[in-house]
Formats: structure tokens, C-alpha cells, sequence
């Protein structure tokens, strides 16, 4: 049912040059999800998120101290091992400081035609980002503008809200449908949906997630559901992991990762102007935790989708010495903790092995499981 | 190994007035609501003019050097880096932000009386409980600033906060947009302040503040260019007991006054005169990022070469305001002169100024802050660099590896050691020896 | 002129001794607890392969991690310094100089005169040092001389995930369960230590011209690895272990390349 999207998943480089060969267009390659990809769409630019390999590597250290998050250095090993030589633009939306270093080191040492470091405001809870981050994209539009040699109409923009509004509605769809005793897709395959979702034409992947939810519609897995389980944290792209916990008796429901539900959770409203509703989509979004202040607002978002859900356990996937979710999981166990949901703390790394987090996940499936078993 | 001297040297004069400032200060905080007074807390970054408003009886505590001050009694430190832990926070997270929360949880304030005076802990002090702020004043470029006090909050069962977003993109950038984001939150903190306070703002006040925040920046960045004379009037261990007043409150007048009236005359008299801050003077380095604090002594043992470190952008960037010269060159920041006429015209030149810290240019690009470090070691005329490979500070390590490599490419050899500013679990003094042993035959002074 | 130099590493004592800048002895005994006296049992052993006394050598030069704890010395240099001059005299086209010991890898750059233009340490960490050898092989059930080899017999390569030690331990046992061979699971091994080495040579940089010096450099298995990751053949004098020492006697002799 999926293998589209995983075939998109596996093969992105290949189908980033097919693209750029089928249509002549740019491909800007770019960090982190706060990147406003509707005014590169319009402009007829494939944004493409650039994603680690999952390998170790050794090329890193020169450029970035190894105290900084594995997702940063593998996403730069990338770039060093020659494996996005076809992006003719690259560029990055402020966030943390780790993925920035990914940034400012391979526009240094593998440059690129156009590269932009877009200041999208942190305190997104104050009234005064809206018109900050307009006044950035306007800016930004021009530069792209010059870059392309041709002008975003303000009908390309609307053609572009409009397509990443609809694939935004077709995955909550699909999200929903995982509300279901026994959810048609596992976790595994929903997370293939979303990688895929980061790399290709949304055009294109929307008439993909269109038949797919036509199927799920009637469809009726074999499988056993056991814990109906959400995951939370850092980027996290680990499919082989997924794989493993849902082996051992359980299926991921749903998800609060920027490689998930975080990308697409929120749409473009209309509303005065177009560049201010893009940035008001953009300063509403479900917030990344390095924006996420004064108040906590992602907690109750995560205690409503658990009870949405019907979660019965919580996997807390932390990014190793990713500091932004460091400074918010202590509040956020507890929030759920308190509210009656399990959890399990894991650190991972970009490469780390199955074999030692499968006996945790095992003891935790073992530990919610048990007031089924008595 | 030990050098002739090759220089007089002599005490700076005014040492004891510099420690008496910062002591007054953190007594100032914790007596304040015995005075009827005000204390808040925020970072060293936080635009600290704006609560000056509130009238003169509000007394600040920066995160910051506090923390540096926590770390530097090793047994106080160690016991709020560890009750940290059992809260469940993680090891590798700011060490100066463990060791305050540390210092909450373990309501254990770093200051005390010992026969009626006001002194450190380390010096004998029974510790006082932690003084709780009244509200929370911060700033927020560094993912870990408005996050540490939201913990903060927290932990003290919650405190009104207010964080300004100063990460607007690097100086050479700025639009009159940027600087209004800015200017609009300050004037929505101005009244979150009236709010928790309950007291009417004085814009007088603010302006006399602002004020001595310029005079405090461009007078400390004035001091620092001094040490380009050889030999060195100061070195970098002093610069640090020097430079600690304007992270501590960079807009109070006794900071302005101290740097401009009394520091800067001295400093200045002692390059006259050629009194050098280490006397057998022979190589010049410059070190980057906050020390391990409780191991200043390598900076000692850099001496016993005849190499003195003569600062960092960290301590020259970190509060002074620079600019670059007719001639091309660095030097201290022209003082803006302008009248005040208003609450809006003074917060647009307050921030219009403010954002132009070397300090926070990094934030954006490495390759910024690689531009002035090579500048640094080309006009204070350095033979190498030092960097400190902070495990206590991504916001000051962010980029850190890639000035190594420009450094490099600009021909100045690069001695990096890995450390933690905070977290003396985290520094091997031995290695870090060694290293310095190697570096300096690679220098040529061993 | 005759020179010594003594090399106290964190697991063996390693003595040199020139004559004329030609070497006359060596020796190599374990440092153990009692360092100073295993130091001089080597000291002894060396001066008498030499054939002379205390009183004939006219300079001593200690280094290593445990350069202090010499028995008796004239000056210290860093092992790093000692490294390149070591291995400048023996290949003198050597401008990169890498030192896998028991528990520490160096890497650095030097000129002709095996003066240091850049180095770096591998800090606190074991798995790019010996150490690290020593507990796979502990893992895997067979001897430290055997290991090396056995990674030579490999049909397929297995990235080893974990960078830590104690974690690449438990993946050890996870490749055990799994039925990995012990060849490849050897290879596995070295190619990740071979991985933290190169990452760190990558730091300071290397030309054609590296060699590799230190215990860990008689490990074939771990050669053959690094040379695969590093794209060249690293030149590995005979008697790597000694060339600490080596360097440590030429400072003393205060040679700087050069016949």
C-alpha cells in the first residue's frame, strides 16, 4: 500500500534529479521544518528536507564538535559525501542552534548557487512575530525572485497554499484513521508516508495519499494492535526502530515529531495578505520546543492527542544532547504521568543499534500491558 | 621554564573597588525586600535598562555570573549539578543553567553573613536560601535562555516571566523592522513590569540607564583595546574579575562609572608607563568561550612560558559595543549622541545599538565570528589561539570547530582543549596540561 | 653523545638509547602499579643491552603520560613532539604522524624538522585506543594477537553503531544473537576504531605521507582498516611502539632531522 511512498523515501536522491530533469526547475535543499516551503512551490522550486543517513561517519569532526546533536553532523555528512551535489539552492528558518552549524558549514565547503538563513522570530508567542515574519518574507520573496528570474504571482501562491493546505488535510485524514481500534497502517509505514511527504511534489504526493486513504477506507489489517503507543521528541526518521517496537506487540497511533504530525498539523488560514497568512501559519504551528515559551503550549496539544488516540503509553524519543527537548521532556513526563499515560525515556543517537533498546521496550510493553493480563 | 622578566609590573589599584562592586551587588539582591525594595532575575544578555524604570530601589541578579559563581566553589557546585540530576535533567544541558536551578533546588543561596558581613560560601559564609525573584526579566538568542527560566519558574512554583526575542539576525542585516520587533516587546514588558509591580514607570529612570548602558559597553570595549599595546596592561584572568561587572548590570551607574572614572584611566596610565600584566611577556594568545572557572590556574601555568593570553572576543565582545575605525581597525563604539524625547525614540536607539554585539553575531553564522576573532589576533598581534571547547555552553561553542579552521587558514596556530565551564566533572586539568606543553613547542616557547 | 629517552605510557614503560643518534637499545615492561620501579627495571635492561652505566649518558628525556614518574630525567617533552620526531627520523617524509595507544589516540602534523604544526588528542574516550581492542576481544572470546588477524577472513561488512565502548560491547552480544560471524564482527570492530581515528585525523588534516606509530599499529586488522578509510597506505615502522622513545632520546641528542 505504501510503496510508493517508500520507494520516494529510499530513492529521494534519484527522484530529486528525475524532478529537476522532468520540469528544469531549482531544488533548494533546507533544514528544519519552520522553512516556509509554499513561497519556494510557488517560485516552481522543490523544497527538499535534507535528512541524515542513519550510517556512522567520520567526516564531521573537523566542522562540528561532538557535542552537538548526531542529526546535525549527519545531516552535514550529506552534504560532505557529495550526496546533494544536484541542490541548486540550500537554506534554513531559524531554530536551534545545533541543525544551524549543519547549515553554515556546508554553504562554506560545498556552496551552493542560492543560500538563505531565513530569521524566523522564537517568541512566536508574541503578538509582535506576525508582522516581523512578514517582513522577512517579503524580503525572502524577492530574493528567491531574483534567484528564479521570475516573479511568485499571487495566484502561484494560492496554487501553493492551496496544495500543501490539501496534503495538510490528507494527512490529518490519514491520522485520523489511526484513531480506529485497529488502525489500518503501522506507525513504520505512516512515518515512510511523512519522510516522503518532506522530499517530494506535494502535487504528486497528494494524489498518492488520496488512493491511499481510499483503500485504508476498507481495509483491515491482520495484525495484532497490542498498546496503541504515541512517540515524542526530537527529529526522528528512525523507521528501523518503529519496526522493532511494533514487533513486539504494539502500534504507534500517533506521534508529536517534527518528522510527523508537527509538519503538517497546521494550515494556512486566509486572511489580510497572503505573506500574512503564510507567517501566521507559521508562528501558530504546532511550536518546535526551542520556540516553545513562556507558556508550554505543546503540552496540552500532546494530552489531547493521547486521549484522541486512546493512548496507553508514551515512547519519549530524545535526540542525544538535543538541548531544546532536553529543557521541555522533564515537564512534559510529568504532564502525562500525571494524567494517568506511561511513559519511556530513550536517548538515541542517529545509529543507535536495536538489540539494547529492545529489552526496554519490552519491559514497558510488559509494564502497560499488565492490567490486561490481570 | 620560568622567564626573566623582561617588563615592570605592578597591582592593579583599583582591584578592591571592582570586588567590592560585585559584592554590594549580590547583597543589594538579597536584602532588597528587607529596603521595601525589588529583585528580579534574568541573564547577563537581558536588556537590563528597561526594569531600571521601575524606580531605584530594583535590584537585579544575572544567571550568569552567578552561576560562574556557584562553580567556582567546587563543593557547592557539585552539590547542585547533582541535585539537578535527581530532578531528572539532563548532563549535558548548559552547566551554568544546572548550577542555578541547583542552587534553587537546594535552596542554597552562594552568599551568606559570617560575623555580620556579607560574604561568598566558599570564604565561610552559612548560606542564605535562595532569594526568590519577584519576576523574570530575560532575553532569548541562545535556544537554552527562555527555556532556563521557564524551568526556573517552575521550579519556584511559578514566577511572572517575561523573555524578549533579541534573535533578529546578524548587524549587518538589520532593518528598521528587526529593531521595531524588538522595541514593540520591550514596550509589552514595560507593561508586564507595571502589571506585576503594581508601580507606575518612570521614563526618566529609563533614559539615565540606557545612558550608562552605553557608556558602560563602549568604555569596557575602550579598555580591552588598550591591550593591544605589548606588553599586555592586562591579562585575561584579570580581564575576567574586570568584565563580570557589566554582565552584572551593564545599565547601573556604578558599572558606567567604575569602567569610564576609575578602570580605563588606570589602564590607559599603565600602557604609558609599560606596566605589564605579566612581566616576562614573550607570546601572545587569546583564549574563546567562558573559561573552566574552576581552573583558572592553566592560565598561570601559561605564564611560567613567558605567554600571557590577553583576552578573548568572548570577554571583548561579550559586553563592550565595537565598530570598525577610519583606519580599518577595531575600536570601542562612538557613544550615540542623541537626546532622549521619548519612550519609543529611546527604546529604537537602545535596541538599534544593543543588536550590534559581537557576541551575538555568531548566533547566526560561525563564519562571522571567525571574520573578528582573526581580526583580534591580528591586531592585538597574537601568535595563537586557545579555544575552549565548552561542553557547558552550546551558545558560545555553536560554530566552534569552524573558527578552528579559519583560524588555521589564516595562518595563526589553534590549540583546542575540550572543557566545561561549570562542570569541573568535565575537565581534565592534567591533559589539558599537556596540551599546553605541546601547543607551546608548537609556538616556539618551549 | 649518548641519550635516553623513556616513554611512560599508560601501559607500558618503553626505554631508547643513542648512540651518535643510532639506536643501541631498547626496552618495553609493563608499567603496572609501580611505575617508577618497573621504569627503572626498564632503564637497567636497556643500559645493559647497551653495555654501559647510568654515568655514561649524557642527556634524559622522559615523555609519555607519565613523564614525571621517571626514575630520573633531564627535561620533559610532550609525547606528541617525541611522536613526530620519531617518526620524522625513521621515514623522513612523514609530515602526518598518528599514535593508537592503550588508551589514547594523537594524531598530528608536523615539518622536516618534526617540529608540530597541529596535533589533536583523542580525549576520555576508548574507543579509538587500544583499551578498546581489549574488551572486544574479551567479548568476542578471542586473543588480542588473534583479533587483528581474524578481521583479515571478513565476507561482509557490518557497521558497528555504537561509538562508546561499553555500548559496543552490549552490540557485540546483539551481533552474537544475531549469528554474525566472528570475522566479520572482528571487522566490524576495527573498522569503527579505524572510524574514530580517521574522524580525528580528518580534524588536523594528512597528506600521502602518514605514518602510524604506537602499540595498536601491529594490529593488522586495524591497519588494514584505517588504510581503507583513510584512502592511503600508512607506512608503520618496525618496533611502532617504540618511536615515543625514539623521540623522546633524538630531543635529547637535539637532533632536528637530517642525517
Amino acid at each position: 500500500m505504501i510503496e510508493q511512498f517508500k520507494e520516494w523515501e529510499k530513492n529521494r536522491h534519484e527522484y530529486a534529479k528525475q524532478w529537476k530533469e522532468n520540469t528544469r526547475g531549482k531544488v533548494m535543499g533546507y533544514f528544519c521544518t519552520y522553512v516556509p516551503e509554499e513561497l519556494l512551490y510557488a517560485a516552481g522550486v522543490l523544497p527538499v528536507r535534507i535528512l541524515g543517513s542513519h550510517e556512522p561517519q567520520d567526516v564531521t569532526e573537523p566542522h562540528i564538535f561532538a557535542m552537538f546533536c548526531p542529526f546535525c553532523r549527519d545531516c552535514l555528512a550529506q552534504g560532505l559525501k557529495n550526496r546533494y551535489t544536484y541542490l541548486d539552492g540550500l537554506m534554513i528558518a531559524q531554530s536551534c542552534l545545533h541543525i544551524r552549524q549543519a547549515y553554515t558549514s556546508w554553504i562554506k565547503h560545498r556552496p551552493v548557487e542560492f543560500e538563505k538563513f531565513l530569521c524566523m522570530p522564537h517568541k512566536v508567542q508574541s503578538p509582535h512575530a506576525y508582522e516581523f515574519l512578514t517582513e522577512e518574507y517579503k524580503v525572502f520573496k524577492k530574493e528567491v525572485e531574483n534567484w528564479t528570474g521570475k516573479e511568485i504571482t499571487d495566484k502561484a501562491l494560492d496554487d501553493a497554499i492551496n496544495v500543501y493546505n490539501e496534503n495538510r488535510r490528507l494527512m490529518k485524514k490519514l491520522y485520523d484513521l489511526r484513531k480506529r481500534d485497529n488502525p489500518p497502517l503501522t506507525g513504520e509505514e505512516v512515518m515512510e508516508v511523512v519522510i516522503a511527504n518532506q522530499m517530494t511534489d506535494k502535487a504528486e504526493h497528494n494524489k498518492e495519499l488520496k488512493k491511499l486513504i481510499t483503500t485504508l477506507e476498507k481495509h483491515t489489517p491482520e495484525r495484532e494492535v497490542g498498546s496503541r503507543l504515541m512517540i515524542l521528541g526530537s527529529e526522528d526518521d528512525d523507521t528501523v526502530f518503529m519496526n522493532m517496537v511494533e514487533k513486539c506487540g504494539a502500534t504507534f497511533v500517533v506521534d508529536d515529531h517534527c518528522t510527523g504530525s508537527r509538519y503538517f498539523w497546521n494550515e494556512v488560514k486566509p486572511g489580510k495578505d497572503r505573506l500574512s497568512s503564510l507567517a501566521a501559519r507559521y508562528v501558530d504551528r504546532i511550536p518546535c520546543p526551542s520556540k516553545d515559551w513562556e507558556e508550554r503550549k505543546r503540552i496540552p496539544h500532546i494530552l489531547q492527542m493521547c486521549k484522541d488516540w486512546r493512548v496507553n503509553g508514551v515512547i519519549i524519543m530524545q535526540q542525544k544532547f538535543c538541548d531544546p527537548h532536553e529543557l521541555d521532556f522533564v515537564a512534559i513526563k510529568k504532564a502525562l504521568e500525571d494524567a494517568g499515560y506511561p511513559t519511556l525515556f530513550l536517548e538515541f543517537d542517529v545509529t543507535v543499534p536495536v538489540g539494547q533498546f529492545k529489552i526496554r521496550v519490552e519491559a514497558f510493553l510488559e509494564m502497560i500491558g499488565e492490567e490486561d493480563l490481570f | 621554564m620560568e622567564q626573566q622578566a623582561k617588563y615592570k609590573t605592578e597591582k592593579l589599584k583599583c582591584w578592591d573597588e571592582a570586588k567590592q562592586i560585585r559584592m554590594k551587588y549580590y547583597q543589594d539582591y538579597a536584602e532588597a525586600h528587607e529596603r521595601g525594595g525589588i529583585r528580579w532575575a534574568g541573564g547577563a544578555w537581558t536588556f537590563d535598562a528597561i526594569p531600571a524604570g521601575l524606580g531605584d530601589d530594583v535590584y537585579p541578579i544575572t544567571s550568569e555570573p552567578y552561576s560562574a559563581t556557584v562553580a567556582f566553589d567546587k563543593e557547592f557546585s557539585l552539590q547542585c549539578l547533582e541535585a539537578t540530576e535527581k530532578k531528572g535533567y539532563p548532563r549535558d544541558l548548559c552547566s551554568y543553567m544546572r548550577n542555578y536551578w541547583g542552587s534553587i533546588i537546594t535552596n542554597k543561596f552562594a552568599f551568606g553573613y559570617k560575623d555580620g558581613q556579607f560574604t561568598p560560601r566558599f570564604a565561610g559564609a552559612k548560606p542564605l536560601g535562595f532569594p526568590k525573584p519577584d519576576f523574570i526579566w530575560q532575553d532569548h538568542i541562545c535556544c537554552s535562555h527562555a527555556k532556563w527560566y521557564q524551568t526556573v519558574s517552575d521550579l519556584e512554583g511559578g514566577i511572572p516571566m517575561f523573555t524578549v526575542d533579541n534573535a533578529v539576525g546578524p548587524a549587518n542585516e538589520l532593518t528598521d523592522s528587526k529593531i521595531k520587533y524588538v522595541v514593540e516587546q520591550l514596550k509589552d514588558g514595560i507593561k508586564f513590569l507595571e502589571k506585576v509591580t503594581g508601580r507606575d514607570y518612570n521614563d526618566e529612570l529609563l533614559f539615565k540607564a540606557i545612558r550608562n548602558h552605553f557608556v558602560s559597553t563602549s568604555k569596557w570595549a575602550e579598555i580591552c583595546e588598550q591591550n593591544k599595546a605589548i606588553p599586555a596592561p592586562l591579562d585575561e584572568k584579570t580581564i575576567y574579575s574586570l568584565y563580570v561587572l557589566g554582565t552584572l548590570q551593564k545599565a547601573g551607574k556604578q558599572v558606567a562609572y567604575f569602567y569610564e572614572k576609575v578602570l580605563l584611566p588606570e589602564v590607559k596610565e599603565r600602557v604609558k608607563k609599560g606596566i605589564a600584566a605579566v612581566p616576562n611577556e614573550r607570546f601572545r594568545v587569546m583564549s574563546d568561550t567562558q573559561p573552566p572557572w574552576s581552573f583558572l590556574s592553566i592560565f598561570r601555568y601559561l605564564e611560567t612560558f613567558g605567554c600571557i593570553s590577553v583576552g578573548s572576543l568572548y570577554t571583548f565582545g561579550l559586553i563592550g559595543q565595537w565598530e570598525v575605525k577610519k583606519d580599518g581597525t577595531w575600536g570601542a563604539k562612538t557613544i550615540p549622541d542623541v537626546e532622549f524625547s521619548s519612550r519609543d525614540q529611546a527604546l529604537y536607539e537602545y535596541v538599534k545599538y544593543e543588536l550590534h554585539k559581537p557576541e551575538w553575531q555568531h548566533f547566526y553564522s560561525c563564519h562571522l565570528k571567525s571574520d573578528m576573532m582573526i581580526r583580534i589576533a591580528r591586531e592585538w598581534k597574537l601568535n595563537g589561539v586557545m579555544l575552549h571547547y565548552n561542553r557547558g555552553c552550546e551558545g558560545l561553542t555553536v560554530g566552534i570547530a569552524e573558527n578552528r579552521l579559519a583560524l588555521l587558514d589564516a595562518g595563526f596556530p589553534v590549540m583546542a582543549f575540550e572543557g566545561n565551564n561549570a562542570d569541573e566533572r568535565e575537565f581534565d586539568e592534567a591533559r589539558t596540561k599537556a596540551k599546553i606543553n605541546a601547543f607551546m613547542e608548537t609556538l616556539g616557547a618551549r | 653523545m649518548i641519550t635516553m629517552g623513556i616513554d611512560l605510557g599508560a601501559k607500558n614503560v618503553k626505554v631508547v638509547i643513542l648512540k651518535d643518534n643510532k639506536i643501541v637499545a631498547k626496552s618495553n615492561v609493563l608499567a603496572g602499579f609501580e611505575v617508577k620501579e618497573n621504569a627503572q627495571k626498564a632503564i637497567d635492561i636497556a643500559l645493559k643491552q647497551a653495555g654501559i652505566s647510568k654515568d655514561d649518558l649524557d642527556k634524559v628525556v622522559s615523555t609519555g603520560a607519565g613523564e614525571k614518574l621517571a626514575p630520573f630525567y633531564d627535561e620533559t617533552k610532550s609525547i606528541v613532539g617525541c611522536d613526530s620526531l620519531g617518526a620524522v627520523y625513521l621515514h623522513p617524509a612523514a609530515r602526518s604522524v598518528i599514535d593508537v595507544g592503550a588508551e589514547e589516540g594523537r594524531g598530528m602534523r608536523c615539518d622536516n624538522t618534526g617540529k608540530i604544526i597541529d596535533f589533536e588528542v583523542n580525549e576520555k574516550c576508548a574507543a579509538g585506543a587500544g583499551a578498546f581492542t581489549e574488551a572486544m576481544s574479551r567479548a568476542l572470546e578471542v586473543s588480542l594477537e588473534e583479533l587483528g588477524p581474524l578481521a583479515l577472513k571478513s565476507t561482509q561488512d557490518i557497521p558497528m553503531n555504537a561509538q562508546c565502548t561499553v555500548f559496543a560491547e552490549s552490540e557485540v552480544v546483539t551481533m552474537v544473537h544475531n549469528k554474525v560471524s566472528k570475522a566479520d564482527m572482528s571487522k566490524a570492530i576495527h573498522d569503527a576504531m579505524a572510524s574514530r581515528i580517521s574522524s580525528m585525523i580528518r580534524k588536523i588534516g594528512f597528506d600521502k605521507d602518514v605514518v602510524l606509530v604506537g602499540g595498536v599499529a601491529k594490529n593488522i586488522g586495524f591497519v588494514t582498516s584505517l588504510n581503507k578509510d583513510l584512502g592511503l597506505e600508512v607506512v608503520v615502522p618496525k618496533d611502532p611502539e617504540y618511536v615515543g622513545a625514539l623521540g623522546a632520546a633524538l630531543a635529547a641528542a637535539g637532533w632536528k632531522g637530517g642525517a
